[in-house]
């Protein structure tokens, strides 16, 4: 299969400055600055239909044509590799392997959008990642490809890495802002959004690892054929997919938007574990809706996925076999939403913890008939939060109640949970 | 403009509103927790949603939700309701519903919006928080239990205050607001977070049980303490003043207050307020009659008029209402004939009473408060008017944090205003400041940075020749500041498009006299910066009244004595009789020993006061007077805004204002009728003092009225000199303390909370030498006498130089001070 994100990876070790350029690295930097203007960067990564990697899928030259040009003043770029939503690792897989996509993506989209400096914000813990990345950084320096006038072109650029202190909240992009500023990482009210008014109140774009590391690939072979790796006419692109659970190889893997989740957990998965069968599944990081077997046929793709009633979010599969109790699945992706709360608004900061506490107790047999009611409302009102954790975090709750009432019924008649002997 | 529908009415608001400032304007009111129109947008509490119909109904923030055109918003759909009961019901989860013995009760948005959506405040339950509550301090209550985090008291004390108290710490439920290291909560006590804080989370501990909200009665006034005329409104309950009041829709300050203001109210229900009058007997003062008072007090004065009026003199406090300044002159300059009155040691009025009047044609500020966010340069004359009017500081800091105002802090030490953002602090040597002024004044003139208008004001060429001797080289060394600096601040000064110079006044501040105010003026002058919008010189008196004072001609006329002429005379047996009203000179006048010594020499003393102060304790008679909170009248503060003051409480005891007092003697006196009533001396103000010509005491309404000023500029060349330092010895500067404003708010004991006791504050490096380490006592020696202060080493203070507060009647500074800028004293541990 085609691998473009992977397709320089060397096994068990990352691939050097030198293979990756030997192997068509930086061609697209050379290429886009030499031969294109900003505004043909930003239309080719427009018209290849790439959309976002980090969770929401927001089509990304989009995202970068809303950064005002002729505003005097810097502007400035993000990577966003916080990633600490459980069940995703595929940055930190791609880094691990690669950080030269990244890197040549983000000069190109800094490029793009006019950038001054570019920043790359990176989970704590990802110390290979980072070890990775500044030598990737202090090589692209020192090869001419950042500082001052990039490859003769009159643009210049820096780019730092920052490390997270450490919290779910500073993957959100405005959160993240704030821990940037060395502020603490709250969110802030959009409008106005980062592309208007963003880190140090100026105009910025935030973006993914796995997005920006798709850019040199689209600028190299043209949009159109970025948009023809998918594998339905809808997509556009390759995207990681990195799977865990109860399945026989968890494995983050490159493939083709639009395959089905089945052919996803038998393919490259290999299946399902030794004597387990499949019952639901987790299709795009803990702050997604479930799956359940009637979705097996599901291209994992972001408009499909969104129409069988989940989100395709950032690719991270979490499979669970028959015997899991859903009720107790839910409360520890709650439980996991409500420590992280940042404790802004008041649907998240209380309502997370009450929801945790419901499913404690209905999980525990103490559950009443109402509290299906009152989890519904929170699935409702929580909502309409300050930013999109609560929201995300209702995600498996929605499921839950959509596809798992009769479980959660079933802890209540019984007064136990029923999985439990 | 932007053009929407909410609720169906078409509302038409600036681009920059938001939905909730929309519906504000469409007299919609949308319900709200943490929106305060004072901060910054928050919406973190999710009370203000509201449907957006291009937004496919999804329900968004009203107070945080930018306007666009051709919105349509509804505002109170049933899913609306329901989003927000769920909003209160969360809130109650953990909150611990103490409303019995909560304080905020009644005034409580979360306990008044639960009642308003009728929410069942147990259909979710958990268990409650277990905070510990902060009583660390005596003024704030800190019960995190009952917090909502709505976070108006940290965004108000790092918005508007810059002080930087709270913040929140933890995340999820373990969310909270939190001081410093989580300790015990410790800054300025102003009490602007526990005025904003919503609910009962932050409660005035000297309130604490007092009244049940709906129990107050509430009278709103203008604050007694500085001359920033904040309003404010009292709390009351069975005739006695309880607390201050937040009223967000209050004065230009939107109900904000300083320590002073917000607690020091205490001091019109003190115990130590004086109710009866008294009279010595047999070197005693003992409880007399008012008849037996006043009958006193009638004989000799009817005896100083008999012999001309010139044995009598007065000495009055510029906290008396205009009314009773202008009785009180009328009762000396025409029942009595004496012209011997003045007030605020007659140094503290100098700037505006001679300085400006002189150099402007009217003895008052040219600039108004509105000018200070409205300008583009500030340059402040000592970073001191931060504590001196801690309300006009919050106006400087919003200037510079919300407006870009570049603030220039020319001053003798650093302060609160030198760490605002991009603030500059030019540190000069003590005394320094008319050189250091007049040196730029010759830059600008050497530099062709003059106005054209400057040409047509008379005295330019006298102004010029008189800079000659103050190039910015020669004077360098004296100001302690480069040449360059000083050329520097000169042209940004002339160059700005809009400046704004601010002067602080006070018993403190001896220096800031005429030939300061004088060479400010010139300054403004030169560049074309007066009678502009954000522009000018804005005078500072330091009383809330000191405008009043100077209005009404509260200083000596022509052959008149001043203060020092007055006590001197006292001294000198040629001034009889001293009627002091509530001017306290022992402890605020320079040369403690020396006032002592005319006050004991004086054959007759009448001390008018509310309490029994050092000074009253030598009287023959004291009267008791009315506090602010007993009285009618009017004050006149800062930028010449003339305010209504209202009676909120009966006299305290047999206590009389000052105005029922003054027109008894003065009908006495001036064998006449008494005045109605305040409105009737108003009207006679108003015909009498040009510059309030045609204000009527009705008209003032609420806000109060700036009465305009006009006359003919023109240079008045300004003396300055370098201060001689004395080998060995440091410079001694007095001041305010932030929490203090006279010495009148030593019997607030909020203000005594934060601040007991005089100090002497001094450099690091002077306090390594000198080997002492805070609360060491100091021995400050000077020419005219010892005092012993506690220590306190800051970071502020350049070598040499020590700062002490003078509100103090204990070790008072005025021991050593004798009335110039700067004293020279020894200091020793
Ligand atoms: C609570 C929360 C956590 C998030 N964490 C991440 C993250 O770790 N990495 C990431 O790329 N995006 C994360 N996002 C999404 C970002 O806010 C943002 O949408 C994304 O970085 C944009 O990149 P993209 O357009 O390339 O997808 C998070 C969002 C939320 C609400
Ligand atoms: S939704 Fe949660 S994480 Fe987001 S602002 Fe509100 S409290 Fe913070
Ligand atoms: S009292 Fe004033 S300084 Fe102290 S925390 Fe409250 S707002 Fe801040
Ligand atoms: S203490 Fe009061 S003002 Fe501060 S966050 Fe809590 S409720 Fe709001
Ligand atoms: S003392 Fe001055 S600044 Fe403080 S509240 Fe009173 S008038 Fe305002
Ligand atoms: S008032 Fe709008 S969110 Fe709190």
């Amino acid at each position: 299969m085609e691998q473009v994100l992977f397709r320089h990876n060397k096994p068990g070790r990352p691939v050097t400055f030198a293979e990756y350029q030997a192997e068509g690295g930086f061609a697209a930097l050379k290429k886009g600055l030499k031969e294109l203007s900003p505004l043909e960067v930003q239309q080719a990564v427009i018209d290849s239909g790439l959309r976002g990697r980090g969770g929401a899928g927001f089509p990304t030259g989009k995202k970068w044509s809303f950064v005002p040009r002729d505003l005097p003043g810097p502007r400035y770029l993000i990577c966003n590799c916080d990633e600490m939503e459980p069940g995703t690792y595929k940055d930190r897989v791609l880094l691990e392997a690669n950080p030269y996509s990244l890197v040549e993506g983000m000069i190109l989209a800094g490029y793009a959008i006019g950038c001054e400096h570019a920043f790359i914000f990176i989970r704590r813990g990802y110390e290979t990642a980072a070890m990775n990345l500044r030598r990737a950084i202090g090589e692209a320096r020192e090869a001419g490809f950042l500082g001052r006038n990039i490859l003769g072109s009159g643009f210049s650029m820096e780019l730092d890495l920052h490390v997270s202190a450490g919290r779910y909240i500073c993957g959100e992009e405005t959160a993240l802002m704030n821990a940037l500023e060395g502020k603490r990482a709250n969110p802030r009210s959009k409008p106005p959004f980062p592309a208007v008014k963003g880190l140090w109140g100026r105009p910025t774009v935030v973006n993914n690892v796995e997005t920006l590391a798709n850019v040199p690939s689209i600028i190299t072979n043209g949009p159109a054929w970025f948009k023809g790796l998918a594998g339905i006419p809808e997509a556009a692109g390759m995207k990681l997919f990195c799977i865990s659970g109860h399945v026989r190889n968890t494995v983050c893997v490159e493939l083709p938007l639009g395959m089905t989740l089945g052919e996803i957990i038998d393919g490259p998965c290999g299946g399902m574990l030794q004597g387990k069968k499949f019952k639901a599944c987790i299709p795009g990081g803990a702050s997604t809706p479930f799956f359940t077997a009637e979705h097996w046929g599901v291209p994992m793709d972001f408009d499909a996925v969104a129409k069988a009633g989940s989100r395709l979010g950032t690719g991270g599969i979490v499979v669970f076999p028959e015997n899991t109790c859903m009720v107790a699945a839910t409360l520890n992706l709650t439980t996991f939403f409500a420590r992280e709360s940042c404790g802004w608004c008041t649907p998240c900061r209380e309502g997370l913890p009450y929801v945790r506490e419901i499913l404690t107790r209905i999980e525990a047999g103490g559950g009443e008939t109402e509290d299906v009611e009152i989890l519904r409302e929170h699935v409702k009102y929580l909502n309409y939060a300050f930013c999109a954790l609560a929201p995300g975090a209702m995600g498996p709750v929605e499921g839950l109640l959509r596809l798992f009432e009769d479980e959660i019924r079933e802890h209540v008649v019984k007064k136990r949970c029923p999985f439990k002997n | 403009m932007v053009n929407l529908t909410i609720d169906d009415k078409q509302v038409t608001v600036p681009k920059d509103a938001t939905i909730y400032d929309a519906a504000k304007a469409a007299g919609i009111r949308i319900p709200i927790l943490c929106h305060d129109k004072k901060l910054h947008p928050f919406g973190g509490c999710r009370m203000c949603l509201v449907e957006v119909e291009q937004m496919k109904g999804r329900q968004i923030p009203a107070c945080t939700t930018p306007v666009t055109e051709g919105m349509i918003v509804r505002t109170s759909t049933p899913d609306i309701i329901q989003a927000r009961k769920m909003v209160l019901e969360l809130l109650l989860l953990k909150h611990p519903i103490d409303c019995p013995v909560c304080d905020a009760a009644g005034d409580c948005d979360l306990q008044n919006l639960t009642y308003e959506y009728k929410v069942n405040a147990n259909r979710f339950t958990d268990e409650k928080f277990q905070h510990k509550i902060d009583y660390e301090n005596p003024l704030i209550e800190r019960d995190m239990n009952r917090c909502i985090h709505c976070g108006k008291c940290a965004r108000i004390c790092d918005e508007i205050v810059s002080y930087g108290a709270y913040s929140f710490l933890n995340r999820g439920l373990e969310a909270k607001i939190g001081t410093e290291f989580d300790g015990p909560l410790n800054c300025e006590f102003c009490g602007s977070c526990v005025s904003v804080c919503p609910v009962g989370a932050l409660l005035s501990r000297p309130f604490k049980f007092k009244a049940r909200w709906w129990a107050l009665s509430k009278t709103k006034t203008v604050c007694s303490y500085c001359g920033t005329g904040c309003q404010l409104t009292l709390g009351i309950k069975d005739g006695k003043v309880l607390t201050t009041i937040y009223d967000e829709n209050q004065g230009f300050h939107n109900g904000q207050l300083c320590t002073r203001g917000r607690w020091g109210y205490q001091f019109v229900n003190s115990d130590k307020r004086l109710t009866t009058p008294l009279i010595r007997k047999n070197g005693k003062l003992v409880q007399a009659s008012w008849e037996e008072a006043l009958s006193a007090v009638k004989e000799r004065l009817f005896s100083a008029k008999t012999a001309g009026g010139e044995s009598a003199a007065c000495l009055v406090t510029p906290r008396l209402t205009n009314e009773e300044l202008f009785v009180l002159k009328k009762l000396f300059n025409v029942a009595l004939g004496s012209q011997n009155i003045d007030h605020s040691a007659g140094y503290a009025h100098n700037a505006l009473s001679a300085g400006a009047l002189e150099s402007l044609g009217y003895a008052a500020s040219p600039s108004t408060i509105a000018d200070i966010q409205k300008t583009n340069l500030l340059l402040v004359v000592k970073s001191d008017a931060y504590e001196t009017h801690p309300v006009l500081g919050f106006e400087i800091n919003l200037g510079v944090k919300r407006k870009g105002v570049d603030l220039r802090v020319v001053s003798d030490k650093r302060g609160k205003l030198s760490r605002l953002p991009d603030a500059t602090t030019y540190v000069h040597k003590p005394g320094s400041e008319v050189l250091l002024f007049n040196a730029m004044a010759r830059v600008i003139i050497g530099e062709n940075l003059v106005d054209a208008g400057a040409s047509s004001i008379s005295g330019l060429a006298e102004l010029k020749n008189s800079l000659q001797g103050y190039a910015p080289e020669k004077v360098a060394e004296a100001c302690g500041m480069s040449a360059d600096e000083i050329i520097v601040l000169a042209r940004d000064y002339a160059k700005a498009e809009k400046a704004l110079i601010m002067l602080p006044l006070g018993l403190g501040y001896p220096g800031h006299g005429k030939d300061l105010a004088q060479a400010l003026i010139n300054l403004a002058l030169l560049t074309g910066k007066i009678g502009k919008e954000g522009c000018g010189v804005l005078i500072m008196g330091e009383k809330n009244n000191s405008q009043g004072a100077v209005d009404m001609g509260v200083y000596p006329a022509k052959g008149g004595k001043d203060a020092v002429a007055i006590l001197d005379g006292c001294a000198a047996g040629t001034v009889k009789t001293l009627y002091v009203v509530g001017e306290n000179p022992v402890v605020s006048y320079p040369n403690r020993k020396a006032v002592e010594a005319a006050l004991d020499k004086v054959e007759f003393l009448i001390v008018q006061d509310l309490f029994l102060t050092e000074t009253a304790e030598k009287a023959h008679v004291v009267l008791p007077a009315c506090s602010f909170a007993e009285k009618d009248g009017t004050f006149t503060s800062v930028g010449k805004v003339i305010q209504r003051v209202n009676r909120a409480i009966a006299p305290v005891g047999l206590s009389r204002s000052d105005f029922e007092i003054l027109n008894a003697l003065y009908a006495a006196c001036a064998n006449t009728q008494p005045y109605a009533d305040v409105a009737a001396v108003f009207a006679e103000i108003s015909e009498n003092v040009p510059a309030y010509k045609g204000i009527s005491y009705a008209g003032l309404g609420e806000n109060g009225v700036i009465w305009p000023a006009g006359g003919t500029p023109r240079f008045v060349p300004a003396e300055g000199g370098a201060v001689q330092g004395e080998s060995g010895k440091y410079a001694l500067l007095t001041g305010s303390a932030l929490n203090h404003c006279g010495t009148l708010s030593r019997f607030g004991e909020g203000p005594m909370y934060v601040c007991p006791a005089g100090y002497a504050e001094l450099s690091y490096t002077d306090a390594s030498a000198l080997k002492v380490k805070n609360d060491d006592l100091l021995t400050l020696k000077s020419a005219s006498g010892e005092v012993r202060l506690k220590a306190k080493v800051s970071a502020r203070m350049p070598q040499g130089v020590i700062f002490a507060p003078y509100h103090f009647g204990e070790e008072s500074v005025n021991t050593l001070t004798t009335g110039a800028p700067v004293t020279w004293v020894n200091v020793s541990k």
